[in-house]
C-alpha cells in the first residue's frame, strides 16, 4: 500500500510538473513561433539551430512582420527592479513588433547567475545577446561575456560598462544614459526650484535648507553620481545666487547621505529613515529637514509616505520637496497629487525601440546604429538615450 | 570559598541577563550622546518601528520552536503587501475592470489565508517529507517570488511600483491611535499589541501551544506520548504564514507602496530577533516576552546607530556580532542544563 502510495505520488507530481512546464511554455514560444515564418528577405546568413521550426510558414502569418533568423537572449539584471521592468515591456513588444525571436532572463541581482545563462543561451544557439549587466563595479563580468559569445553580438544595456570592454569587440555597443546626467539634471532642478521658493522652503528661518539625501546603494556608479551630483549642483546654483549651501541635516554624519542597507533601493528603507530623523528633527525643535533627495522614485514615494503620516506633503499641509530619479508612474501620480516635486525621466520605451533597432540591424548584417537618432550616438560605441525632468508640467 | 561561589553566581546572572544589560548600556550611551532618543518622539518612533517588525518575528517565532525556520517569511510578506495594495487602491493596475476598492475586511481575509495556503504547503512538506524546513521554505520563497513578479505584471501594471492607495486603507493602518505629547501612535501598534496578546495565549493557554513544545523538544517522545506530529507541525507553519499574511497587510498601507522588492530579507530580521530573544534553536524553548524583546533590542539599536550617525558598513558588523553573542549565551545556558 505505502509502495503504491508512493508510485502513485510520484507520477502524480511528474504529470503536475509537465502539464505546468507546457502551460508555461505555450504562452512564451506562441508569440515568435507564430511568426516564424521563413523570412525571405534577410540574407540568412547563419545556421539556426532553432531553424527546425521555420518551415510552419501559414498563410494566417501574412500580416506578421518578416520574421528574422536566429533568436536574442535579453538578460534583465532582475525582474525586481520597476524601471526595468518598464524596459522589458517595452523590449518584448519592440521585438514582437519587429518579428524576432527572442528569450528574457531574470539573473535576480547575481553576476554568477548572469554569466551561466550567458553560457546556457549561446549553447542554444542565440545570435544576438542583449545584457543588463549586474556587475558594474569592474570591466571583468562584462569582458567575459564578450569573450564567451566570440563573436555574436552583444548589446549592452542600462547599467554602465566602460568604453574600453565595449570596443575590445567589434560587435559589442551599449545603449544607456549618460549615468551622470541624471545627477546633474537632478541637482540643477532642485537648484532652481529652491531659488525660486527659497523663503516658503526655510522652515525655520535660519537662512539655509537643511536636506537629506537616501541612497540606493553602496559601490554603484549611478548611485554614486545622483548622490554626489544631486547635492553638488544644487549647491552650485545655490552659491551661485549668492545664497549659502545645502546642509545636511544631522552635521555629525560625515557621509551626508543615508543608504539603503539592503542595496534595494527600496521605499521601506527611505520610509523607515524619514521616520526615524522627524522623530529627532521637526518644526517644533526647529530643526526641520527642509528637503529630500532621493536616488530614485521608489525611495522618493518612501520618504513621502513617513513625511504623510506625519502630517506633511497633504492637501492643505505643508510640503517639504521631495525629489527623485525614473519618473515611475507611481512618482508621476505623487507629482500630480502636489505631494512630490520632480523627477528626471528616463525613456524606457525609447531605450527599448533603440535596442531592438541594433538587434535587428545585427541580424540583418547592417552597421549597428543604422538608422539610430545619430544626435545620440557617442563615437563608434554607445547611444545615450537622453534624459528628462518630469515635474508635471 | 564561598565568595568565589558568591562570584560565580554573580557571573552567571550577568550572562544569563547580558542582552538586557547590552539594551540599558545602549541607552544610556546613546542618550547621553543624543539626549533626544529619550524624547518621546524618539520613543514612539522605536515603538511603532518594532511593532511593525513584530507579527512576522511573532510567526517565525514558531518555526523555530520547532528546531525549524522559515526563510519564505519575507517574500510572504511581499506577495500579500502587493495583494493589498492592489486591491485597496484608487487606481486598478492590476485589475482594470475594477472601479472600487475591495472591502477591508474581505482583503485582510483573503491575505491571511494566501499566508495561510504558503504556510500550509510549507507545513505539510515538512511534516509529510519530513524534509529540513529551511529547504522547504527556499523552495516556497522563489516559488512565491515567482508569484509576486507574475502579479505585478497583470492587467496593464508592467511590473510597476503598487500605489496611490485608498484613503480608508492608510487611515485604517497609521491613522492616529492617539497622541502623546502632541505625537501620533499609530494604530498599528494597537494591531500588533493585539496579535501579540493572542500568539501569548495560544503558546501558552492552548493544548495546540503545548503540542508545539512537545514537538519542539522531542518529537518521538510527542509522537509516542500521543501528540498529533504532522496536525501540530501542519499548524504551526500555517500560523506563521496567517501573521506573514497580516504583515504584508499592515506593511503595504505602512509603506504605501508595493513592488516586487518589499518584503525582501525580512526573515532575516526576524530570525535574528527572536534568537536574540532567547528562542533556540535547539528546541522546545522560547517565550512570546522573548520575541518582543529581541524585536525591540535590535529596533533600539538600530535607531541608536542612525542617531549616532554611525557609517552603515559598521551597522553589518554590529549586527552580526549582537546575532553571535546572543546566539553564544543561549547556547551556553543549554549546555549548562545538560
Amino acid at each position: 500500500m505505502k509502495k503504491f502510495n508512493k508510485k502513485f505520488l510520484c507520477t502524480l507530481l511528474s504529470v503536475s510538473m509537465l502539464v505546468f512546464m507546457t502551460a508555461c511554455g505555450g504562452k512564451s514560444d506562441s508569440a515568435p513561433a507564430s511568426n516564424s515564418n521563413t523570412a525571405s528577405n534577410s540574407d540568412a546568413k547563419t545556421d539556426t539551430p532553432a531553424a527546425a521550426d521555420t518551415d510552419t510558414a501559414a498563410p494566417a502569418d501574412t500580416e506578421a512582420p518578416a520574421s528574422k533568423d536566429g533568436s536574442v537572449a535579453v538578460f534583465y539584471y532582475t525582474y525586481g527592479d520597476t524601471y526595468i521592468s518598464s524596459v522589458r515591456a517595452a523590449l518584448d513588444s519592440a521585438l514582437d513588433a519587429a518579428g524576432i525571436k527572442y528569450q528574457d532572463y531574470d539573473s535576480n541581482n547575481s553576476q554568477t547567475t548572469q554569466s551561466e545563462q550567458v553560457t546556457t543561451a549561446l549553447t542554444q544557439g542565440a545570435t544576438v545577446l542583449v545584457v543588463n549587466l549586474v556587475d558594474t563595479g569592474s570591466d571583468d563580468a562584462a569582458k567575459n561575456i564578450i569573450t564567451q559569445a566570440n563573436g555574436v553580438p552583444v548589446i549592452f544595456f542600462n547599467r554602465s560598462v566602460s568604453e574600453e570592454a565595449v570596443t575590445s569587440s567589434d560587435k559589442c555597443v551599449f545603449v544607456g544614459t549618460d549615468y551622470e546626467m541624471a545627477g546633474h539634471m537632478q541637482g540643477e532642478m532642485i537648484g532652481n526650484y529652491l531659488l525660486e521658493n527659497y523663503d516658503t522652503l526655510d522652515l525655520n528661518g535660519d537662512g539655509t535648507i537643511s536636506y537629506v539625501m537616501f541612497k540606493g546603494q553602496e559601490g554603484n556608479a549611478e548611485a554614486d553620481a545622483r548622490t554626489q551630483y544631486g547635492q553638488e549642483d544644487a549647491d552650485a546654483i545655490l552659491t551661485g545666487a549668492g545664497k549659502p549651501a545645502l546642509s545636511f541635516y544631522d552635521s555629525a554624519n560625515s557621509n551626508k547621505y543615508l543608504v539603503d542597507q539592503a542595496g534595494a533601493w527600496s521605499s521601506a528603507a527611505a520610509t523607515e529613515y524619514m521616520q526615524t530623523i522627524m522623530s529627532q528633527y521637526s518644526e517644533a525643535n526647529n530643526n526641520m529637514v527642509e528637503l529630500v533627495i532621493a536616488n530614485n522614485d521608489e525611495m522618493a514615494i518612501g520618504a513621502i509616505t513617513a513625511l504623510q503620516n506625519a502630517g506633511y506633503n497633504k492637501e492643505g499641509a505643508t510640503v517639504i520637496p521631495v525629489f527623485g530619479v525614473d519618473a515611475t508612474d507611481a512618482a508621476k501620480d505623487a507629482i500630480a497629487a502636489g505631494s512630490m516635486i520632480g523627477t528626471i525621466k528616463q525613456d524606457a520605451e525609447g531605450m527599448a525601440n533603440t535596442i531592438a533597432s541594433i538587434t535587428a540591424n545585427y541580424m540583418d548584417g547592417k552597421e549597428a546604429f543604422d538608422g539610430v537618432d545619430s544626435a545620440n550616438v557617442v563615437g563608434t560605441w554607445r547611444v545615450n538615450i537622453p534624459y528628462a525632468t518630469y515635474t508635471g508640467n | 570559598m564561598a565568595e568565589k561561589d558568591n562570584l560565580k553566581k554573580i557571573g552567571d546572572l550577568l550572562l544569563n541577563n547580558a542582552m538586557y544589560i547590552i539594551i540599558a548600556l545602549a541607552v544610556v550611551y546613546i542618550t547621553i550622546m543624543r539626549p533626544s532618543f529619550l524624547g518621546i518622539p524618539s520613543i514612539v518612533n522605536i515603538l511603532s518601528l518594532t511593532a511593525a517588525k513584530l507579527p512576522i518575528a511573532l510567526g517565525i517565532g514558531g518555526c523555530i520552536v520547532l528546531t525549524g525556520t522559515d526563510i519564505s517569511a519575507g517574500r510572504v510578506v511581499g506577495l500579500t503587501a502587493c495583494i493589498s495594495a492592489s486591491l485597496l487602491t484608487t487606481v486598478f493596475k492590476v485589475f482594470p475592470d475594477m472601479s472600487n476598492a475591495a472591502p477591508l475586511p474581505l482583503v485582510l481575509l483573503l491575505v491571511i489565508g494566501v499566508g495561510a495556503l504558503v504556510g500550509f504547503v510549507n507545513g505539510f512538506s515538512v511534516a509529510k517529507f519530513k524534509l529540513h524546513p529551511f529547504i522547504v521554505t527556499l523552495s516556497t520563497q522563489l516559488i512565491v517570488y515567482g508569484a509576486i513578479l507574475m502579479y505585478l505584471m497583470r492587467g496593464v501594471n508592467n511590473g510597476q511600483t503598487l500605489s496611490g492607495l485608498a484613503d480608508n486603507y492608510r487611515s485604517f493602518i497609521t491613522g492616529t491611535l492617539f497622541s502623546i505629547g502632541g505625537v501620533a501612535v499609530p494604530k498599528y501598534v494597537l494591531y500588533s499589541l493585539i496579535l501579540t496578546i493572542i500568539m501569548w495565549i495560544i503558546w501558552n493557554k492552548t493544548t495546540f501551544g503545548k503540542n508545539m513544545f512537545a514537538v519542539g523538544s522531542n518529537e518521538e517522545a510527542a509522537n509516542v506520548s500521543g501528540v498529533n506530529v504532522m496536525r501540530t507541525i501542519i499548524m504551526v507553519f500555517m500560523l506563521a504564514g496567517m501573521m506573514y499574511g497580516i504583515t504584508g497587510f499592515l506593511d503595504g498601507a505602512r509603506i504605501a507602496s508595493a513592488n516586487a522588492n518589499t518584503g525582501l530579507n525580512y526573515e532575516c530580521d526576524a530570525i535574528a530577533a527572536c534568537v536574540i530573544g532567547g528562542v533556540s534553536f535547539v528546541g522546545g524553548i522560547g517565550r512570546i516576552s522573548g520575541i518582543v524583546v529581541g524585536v525591540l533590542l535590535l529596533q533600539i539599536i538600530f535607531t541608536g546607530l542612525n542617531f549616532l550617525a554611525v557609517d552603515a558598513n559598521m551597522l553589518y558588523i554590529i549586527k552580526g556580532l549582537i546575532i553571535l553573542i546572543a546566539c553564544a549565551i543561549d547556547m551556553r545556558k543549554y549546555l549548562v542544563r545538560k
